[in-house]
């Protein structure tokens, strides 16, 4: 896989303060990324700073290799944005919206617009006006929005801000589909990482304009994943309060015990002892989510 | 400069224009009550009523004193030799007073339109997603002019033709003359009001793309109402005469205003600084 995008000791700076600092990161064509980090961190920089509507203080930056600062129009011409706010004109229907977009674009093709809006499964709502649709609605046009002119990366500001949790599993499942049915390479900005474990390929770590850590899941996992917390659902009752076999457990819950093991090999044996002895339902590794590593990651870094 | 980005901006701004009421009404109102109600009604009460010839010989000797020192030979003949002060009265109000009035509703229209155009989007949200697309400010700008020009225009030439139908239906048995249909009026309405509408919505275009809200956008642009009411005064109190030539000058001074408004326009095309003073 080649890469779509190339940074290289990028800052930004408005005025004296400075918003990024020496960022360098690299994202491969056809991958979902996830740019994650606190509000304020500097994500919504590095979008504007990657379709060049802002420029960068120093550093080099690469888009489907156009340099942002002097080739801005034939990224944007090649990028689809979905905003924070969905960014639509909310006294015009849904299908005027995309017919405008689309000439804006200068894609009108009314083909594209009915594909699209069936796609997200808007059709039936066409022509109502933005204005009345929940978020989620809006959400899916901006989505459709971006999409209009077949781009090759897809930029998403907090896609999921403001939506319930139905909507959130939608604006999941369009962009997984959107990924696999047109090859588009997707990076996703969010505060909210356990929205994000399930759809990304690598993440990207973001504080105070630093890139503090990147890689995918399993390779953050085998950095930082030193023991295994794992909740056993079961009917075991051991004799010692605090160990079980020589692992280290605790009680959770009625049924339900948490130990403490060093390494993931250690849960084949000891859920073969306790099967001998009694049930079990259910088992889960519960330090492993995008959360818990990215915590643990802060933890041990000095993020300042 | 591309033409179709620029024309389907301008076809959705007009259409957002023409789909609130709260918009074109009020642009319609102002128009109908300045350019035609007011014409009409000084015309027909005035002449149709003698309103003013029955109970003024008091004021009669300061107006005759004020067409006496009229500084425009033609007007002052033709003044002179009307037999009643109704009939000078009403002759010199539409003729000569309704000028700036026509002036007015075409800045006040061409305001409410533009002054909205930058700002508007912003607060909207919808300007971010305008400068995330390979559109250039030039186009966006030019695409936002014409949003303002087109209707501003449209509604002062529709009230002038009413006007001009209006007024001399009810006058054209008393004066034997067709008002409106002089040079004077002709460079008014096709040569200094398109000129001076252009002028008035570049400069509130720039406002509302500098300015951070709609309101502020309306307070600038409210000043440039100023020159008028000026003009207004200059007119009524016979300072200061709008002949032809002078409308001529006007236009022609307004034209160099334009091109050096457009020249700050192509300097204003900077992506990058429209974005980082309007979008946080």
């Amino acid at each position: 896989m080649t890469n779509i995008i190339e940074v290289d000791r990028v800052s930004k700076k408005f005025n004296d303060t400075v918003i990024l600092k020496d960022i360098s990161f690299t994202i491969k064509e056809g991958s979902i990324n996830g740019l994650l980090g606190p509000n304020g961190a500097g994500k919504t920089t590095i979008i504007r700073l990657l379709n060049g509507v802002i420029e960068a203080t120093t550093g080099i930056m690469k888009v489907m290799s156009f340099d942002p600062k002097i080739q801005g129009d034939e990224i944007r011409e090649r990028v689809g944005i979905v905003t924070e706010s969905a960014s639509l004109y909310h006294d015009m229907t849904a299908w005027e919206n995309l017919v405008f977009f689309s000439k804006v674009y200068g894609e009108f093709d009314p083909k594209r617009i009915t594909d699209l809006l069936q796609q997200f499964d808007m059709l039936a709502f066409k022509d109502q006006l933005v204005g009345s649709f929940s978020t989620g609605m809006k959400k899916r046009i901006s989505l459709a929005k971006s999409l209009l002119h077949h781009p090759k990366l897809l930029f998403l500001d907090e896609p999921t801000n403001g939506l319930d949790p139905e909507g959130i599993n939608e604006v999941i499942h369009y962009l997984r589909k959107v990924n696999q049915e047109e090859g588009v390479t997707i990076l996703i900005c969010s505060h909210v990482l356990h929205q994000l474990e399930t759809i990304c390929d690598s993440y990207l770590f973001l504080n105070k304009g630093r890139i503090f850590e990147k890689g995918t899941k399993k390779q953050l996992e085998e950095k930082y994943l030193k023991n295994v917390d794992l909740v056993v659902e079961t009917g075991l009752n051991p004799l010692h309060s605090c160990s079980y076999k020589g692992y280290t457990y605790s009680r959770k819950g009625p049924g339900q015990l948490e130990f403490k093991l060093s390494s993931k090999e250690e849960i084949t044996p000891l859920l073969s002892h306790i099967l001998n002895e009694s049930w079990v339902h259910n088992c889960e590794i519960t330090n492993r989510s995008l959360e818990a590593l990215y915590f643990q990651i802060r933890g041990g870094k000095d993020i300042e | 400069m591309n033409k179709n980005i620029i024309i389907t901006i301008a076809v959705k701004d007009m259409k957002a224009v023409f789909s609130s009421k709260k918009v074109w009404v009020p642009m319609i109102i102002v128009a109908l009550i300045i350019c035609i109600a007011v014409p009409s009604c000084i015309a027909f009460f005035g002449l149709q009523f003698d309103l003013i010839g029955t109970s003024t010989q008091e004021i009669e000797k300061p107006i005759n004193a004020f067409i006496k020192d009229f500084p425009n030979e033609e007007m002052r003949n033709t003044l002179a030799a009307f037999p009643t002060l109704t009939y000078k009265f009403v002759y010199f109000f539409l003729t000569f007073m309704m000028i700036p009035f026509f002036l007015m509703v075409a800045i006040i229209n061409s305001m409410v339109t533009s002054s909205n155009s930058f700002v508007g989007e912003k607060e909207r949200n919808t300007l971010e997603t305008l400068l995330f697309a390979p559109i250039s400010i030039k186009d966006l700008f030019l695409g936002k002019v014409l949003a303002s020009l087109i209707p501003t225009l449209g509604i002062s030439f529709a009230a002038f033709i009413v006007s001009f139908i209006m007024v001399n239906i009810i006058t054209y048995p008393y004066f034997e003359v067709i008002l409106y249909f002089n040079s004077t009026w002709m460079i008014l309405m096709f040569w200094v009001i398109p000129i001076l509408v252009l002028f008035n919505i570049i400069l509130n275009v720039l406002i509302s793309a500098k300015v951070k809200t709609f309101q502020e956008a309306q307070q600038f642009g409210g000043l440039l109402v100023l020159p008028i009411v000026g003009i207004i005064i200059s007119q009524a109190s016979g300072m200061f005469f709008l002949s032809p030539l002078t409308l001529f000058l006007i236009g022609v001074v307004l034209l160099i205003a334009n091109l050096a408004l457009l020249k700050l326009v192509t300097k204003f095309n900077n992506r990058n600084a429209l974005f980082q003073s309007q979008i946080h």
